[in-house]
């Protein structure tokens, strides 16, 4: 078992967390949001605007089965029962299929929104780099987006082709970026595409490229790819990353140095941004509703 | 939110019943009345003169399916509408056609055509060169000279002379056409618009493919039921501006959203329609200054963006509030014009999305960003 499992390279962890410090019991809004993305799916949900509980995992074949197993999953232990959620959002990919959910809302907005909670009302461009696609987000104070991009209809410079490049390296995910910082930095590869990107780093090896650079030299393709897309909407400070590759510190520093700007240290799992940013729609459309 | 159900939605079935079923219609008109039909690539043809012949021109379109039979003929950096009307040719779809023709406006589209011209044998085809200097003082005199020697091939072939009274009922049936539509286009400026934009599609697409005299008289008759319609709260008011469009499904898509097209700025909306032949005695002189003062396509708005004035008119007559940029893949002149336009209107307020059409639509990633455009449309709700 631990044996087939080592050789996931591009397995990242699953996990899941409750705050010791709240008591749903206490608090008076429970709203949710479910973030069912093409690679992960994220259950967030929140007590008064605040992390109750989370679950981050796998995104199934089903839309519906994966946003009730991360839920599921999220209230595990809490003894919170799912009914008594007040309100739940549906984003991502799979938005309209979150059986539980009341409404659904792109992942554009909510990235948008969770950035601003996570990292403050300063943020202004957001740079949401998911499993399979990638948006550029422009936000005001409050995290409501004011102009986006996204990538075409290809994977290029997303999570999936980082779980493809580790697979082929062997290098397990969440090393890749660490191991990727050499000393001297290579010609980035010349095609981002994810098929194309991996018949050259194939190439690279044979040539007798330590893997270390064959992954400087993707992560600096990819970072200069997405830095394209944020040069064309225009950056305005301060900037953060979500997503999965904001986990990624080899792309992340590459993205920095180009752009010359600093993305914060996230403290929450950039992962959940989404889902965060849902779960608070999901308490400001409770409160709309209450003062009606 | 839109009212309209599509099974209740019956004011509009004829027209769309033409359009999905153009070829029957073209084959069985054929067939009533012995006339011969000519298929013709861009809206810079003057069917005035067609109609005067007693010919059915009828505007070659893609079918927005994926095909794999163009690949030795065009290259695959050529816009996807280019390709996908030549696809139409070499399936066979269009083999009732007597005879093919286009004026020149893109290179692209100009490749559709003389490949068809190469390798789909038809009785007859033309290429009328258009001067692409439209804002030119002598582009008039010219189309016209070029307009008379058409006529003249046009009377070789059929065998008969084109008389000015000919010329003359062309000319007002094309402008009956265009004065109706517009009239229908009216009443998009209202508060309620009594029809959706993919119904205006619908309108004015198969005017492209239908005998003008029979959608008159389908126009017509609209024009009666129309203003007693009610389909509710349009919603957001929408533009869609750009290249060729007859993409049904992104418009569907995109107004089950809860938005709606109030306007467009396509030659498949607009810019077909807009402009008459003036009264001018000297009728070709009429017809050429038509079809050089029209609403330009992209390829000859230069060096002066004409385009630019004329679409921020359209968003004030139709209250706008949102504008969809959408384009072929590959289409250069409207590539190039897109900055400005985005511009233009971002500075008075209107916010715009861009897109990217292919013969297929990603209708799934498609509807992501235009629910997130709406949702910067929206009142805030959220906040």
């Amino acid at each position: 078992m631990a044996n087939s499992e080592s050789k996931e390279y591009w397995r990242w962890t699953e996990s899941r967390w409750t705050n010791p410090d709240l008591d749903w019991k206490n608090g008076e809004i429970i709203s949710a949001g479910v973030d069912v993305g093409s690679v992960s799916t994220q259950s967030v949900v929140m007590v008064d605007g605040e992390i109750y509980c989370y679950a981050n995992m796998r995104t199934g074949s089903d839309s519906p089965d994966s946003a009730n197993k991360s839920m599921k999953w999220a209230l595990d232990g809490t003894e919170l029962p799912l009914d008594n959620i007040e309100y739940a959002v549906g984003t991502g990919y799979g938005r309209v299929n979150v059986p539980f959910a009341k409404r659904a809302i792109t992942e554009i907005a909510c990235h948008a929104r969770g950035a601003n909670f996570m990292y403050g009302p300063t943020i202004r461009t957001v740079l949401d780099m998911g499993g399979q696609d990638c948006k550029a987000i422009r936000c005001d104070h409050r995290g409501k987006v004011t102009a986006f991009l996204m990538n075409d209809k290809c994977a290029a410079g997303t999570g999936r082709g980082m779980e493809v490049f580790a697979d082929l390296l062997q290098v397990h995910i969440n090393e890749v970026g660490q191991m990727s910082l050499v000393d001297e930095e290579p010609e980035p590869v010349s095609s981002t595409c994810v098929v194309f990107a991996k018949s050259e780093a194939v190439a690279l090896l044979r040539k007798g490229w330590s893997k270390d650079n064959v992954l400087a030299a993707y992560c600096g393709a990819m970072a200069h790819r997405v830095v394209t897309l944020l040069e064309r909407l225009g950056v305005e400070d301060d900037f953060a990353i979500t997503g999965g590759i904001a986990k990624n510190i080899g792309v992340v520093s590459r993205i920095e140095k180009e752009l010359k700007v600093t993305a914060p240290e996230p403290s929450i799992d950039p992962q959940l941004a989404g889902a965060i940013g849902g779960a608070l729609f999901g308490k400001a459309l409770v409160e709309k509703a209450s003062k009606k | 939110m839109q009212l309209v159900q599509e099974e209740e939605n019956l004011t509009f079935n004829q027209f769309k019943d033409w359009y999905e079923n153009r070829h029957e219609y073209a084959k069985a008109w054929k067939e009533r009345t012995g006339g011969k039909v000519i298929g013709y690539f861009c809206t810079y043809v003057p069917e005035e003169i067609l109609y005067a012949a007693n010919i059915l021109p009828v505007r070659i379109l893609g079918s927005h399916e994926p095909q794999d039979v163009t690949e030795p003929h065009i290259f695959a950096m050529f816009c996807p509408f280019c390709r996908d009307c030549l696809a139409q040719g070499l399936k066979g779809r269009f083999d009732y056609l007597d005879g093919i023709m286009i004026a020149q406006s893109c290179l692209h589209i100009r490749q559709a055509y003389t490949s068809w011209d190469l390798h789909i044998p038809t009785d007859y085809s033309y290429y009328l060169p258009h001067p692409m200097h439209v804002q030119s003082p002598h582009a008039i005199p010219y189309l016209k000279e070029e307009l008379i020697q058409f006529k003249k091939s046009l009377e070789k072939w059929i065998g008969h002379l084109i008389t000015d009274k000919d010329l003359k009922s062309g000319i007002e049936l094309m402008n009956k056409n265009r004065r109706l539509m517009n009239q229908v286009y009216e009443l998009r400026k209202e508060p309620n618009p009594p029809l959706t934009g993919l119904e205006a599609m619908y309108m004015v697409v198969s005017s492209q493919m239908i005998d003008k005299e029979e959608h008159n008289r389908e126009l017509e008759l609209l024009l009666q039921k129309l203003p007693s319609r009610d389909i509710g709260d349009p919603g957001e008011r929408l533009i869609i501006i750009g290249s060729e469009d007859d993409d049904t499904e992104f418009m569907k898509m995109v107004e089950s959203l809860g938005a709606t097209f109030v306007t467009d700025d396509h030659c498949t909306g607009t810019r077909y329609f807009q402009k008459e032949v003036g009264s001018s005695r000297d009728l070709m002189s009429a017809i050429a200054e038509r079809y050089v003062k029209r609403v330009p396509c992209p390829s000859k708005d230069w060096p002066n963006r004409t385009r630019l004035d004329h679409i921020l008119q359209l968003t004030k007559e139709y209250d706008v509030q949102g504008a969809i940029l959408i384009q072929q893949k590959f289409c250069d002149p409207h590539e190039l014009d897109t900055p400005a336009i985005k511009e233009k209107l971002e500075d008075k307020g209107i916010a715009t999305l861009f897109l990217e059409f292919d013969v297929t639509v990603p209708i799934g990633q498609f509807k992501t960003r235009v629910e997130a455009f709406l949702e910067i449309l929206r009142e805030e709700d959220l906040f």
